[in-house]
């Protein structure tokens, strides 16, 4: 398809440029979340296997909500503490985050974009289901 | 544990082969996982996992692509992920035996589903006034007919309750249970199929994010199997989809047929048998 006739048909009814741009903003929200967290644990276990010659992880998480899971990576982190194991459960972590964070700019778009305030109650549901399981319980 | 030599190619496998039959890397991978020895709720948990990877992947292409229907993905990841939270929740409670059962079930459901979709084609109909109110019109742009195709989402009263079922289906046992979502999207609330596929990756990857927020906080999700496991069915997937272009949906759907039914009879008979 080319870009002209798209154009056309996207601009043939009010509102779906500002939806095609917002097309593009969570196309590329997702496409840079797994592409973050598939980096981080590509790049863990090569720098594992540099460091004690085999990829096999031992290391377990205890269980704990992504929220408690993000507190002890940003700790790790920050203390200096990064290890092989800090990047791979950081991809994890930003893998996991990535559909939340999706849904959060979707809420944000029928809020502020289109104003839609239906929608913007059914995105905001949806993120508080998300928010109650994986960062409060 | 399973070797990390092992897991990944069987990752890239399943991940190619989910890709090519476009139904995701998870219908694939617990079973092959389950025979290398890996408990089934460990598989579970990390096939959801990898479930997060490659929808998400697959939706940033299609949404940038504008076919994807964001109104209809909202409404219906209400259900799907109150579904999927049920669902993990009743795996942590459940022995393996019913969850063997249980998935060689949903395998033949989606063999059959397989069958029968070949036969399907998308028409309009008439929009009830519950699913006017809820804005579930669309239009795209289709390359292959050079038009834009205007729809209308129906029944989305009876859409809405099925796809908790879904999402039931994709917690409980650790798939994307796309296959489903695609049917009551084209079946039930008359998407185009293109509009039911996209919309449905969409929603497969907040479905899979609640499923495995109950994995997560049982201590299910094992770094030393996710990471592997994650990585090698991203890059089957990503294979995946690049060979479906190149060779004929019909020797696709034969191959895959053939597989999935093998898998279904091996799973069950492992529920029956109890090893």
């Amino acid at each position: 398809m080319d870009s002209e006739s798209r154009a056309h048909a996207l601009k043939s009814s009010g509102g779906l440029i500002q939806q095609e741009k917002m097309d593009l903003l969570l196309g590329y929200l997702l496409l840079s979340g797994v592409g973050l967290s598939m980096s981080l644990i590509i790049v863990g276990l090569i720098w594992r296997f540099f460091r004690i010659g085999h990829f096999s992880l031992d290391h377990q998480l205890a269980g704990m909500n992504l929220f408690e899971f993000l507190l002890t990576e940003i700790r790790m982190a920050t203390s200096g503490d990064v290890s092989p194991r800090t990047l791979i459960d950081g991809g994890i972590a930003v893998l996991m985050l990535t559909p939340y964070l999706r849904v959060l700019a979707s809420m944000l778009y029928f809020m502020l974009g289109l104003k839609n305030w239906k929608y913007t109650l059914f995105t905001g549901i949806v993120l508080a289901v998300l928010t109650f399981s994986l960062f409060i319980r | 544990m399973v070797p990390f030599y092992i897991l990944l190619p069987v990752s890239i496998l399943a991940g190619f082969v989910g890709a090519m039959a476009g139904m995701g890397g998870g219908v694939i991978l617990i079973p092959a996982l389950t025979l290398l020895g890996v408990d089934i709720k460990h598989a579970i948990a990390i096939s959801i996992l990898s479930v997060i990877a490659t929808s998400s992947g697959s939706a940033s292409a299609y949404v940038r692509d504008h076919i994807t229907n964001l109104k209809v993905g909202m409404f219906l990841e209400m259900f799907t992920i109150v579904g999927a939270l049920a669902g993990a929740t009743i795996t942590m409670v459940s022995s393996p035996r019913p969850l063997y059962i249980m998935f060689g079930s949903v395998l033949l459901g989606s063999w059959f589903a397989l069958l029968w979709t070949k036969h399907l084609t998308w028409h309009e109909g008439e929009q009830d006034r519950f699913s006017r109110w809820l804005e579930l019109e669309g239009s795209y742009y289709d390359a292959a007919a050079q038009k834009t195709i205007t729809y209308k989402g129906r029944r989305a009263y009876l859409g809405a309750p099925l796809m908790f079922g879904a999402g039931l289906i994709a917690g409980l046992l650790g798939i994307g249970a796309g296959a489903v979502k695609v049917l009551i999207h084209d079946l039930v609330m008359g998407l185009p199929p293109k509009v039911s596929t996209t919309t449905s990756n969409l929603i497969i990857g907040v479905t899979a994010l609640a499923g495995s927020s109950v994995y997560l906080i049982h201590g299910l999700i094992d770094p030393g199997l996710a990471a592997p496991v994650v990585v090698g069915v991203v890059a089957g997937a990503f294979l995946g989809t690049r060979v479906l272009v190149r060779i004929s949906n019909q020797s696709v759907r034969r191959f895959f047929l053939v597989i999935l039914i093998g898998l279904a009879a091996e799973m069950i008979l492992r529920g029956i048998r109890g090893h």
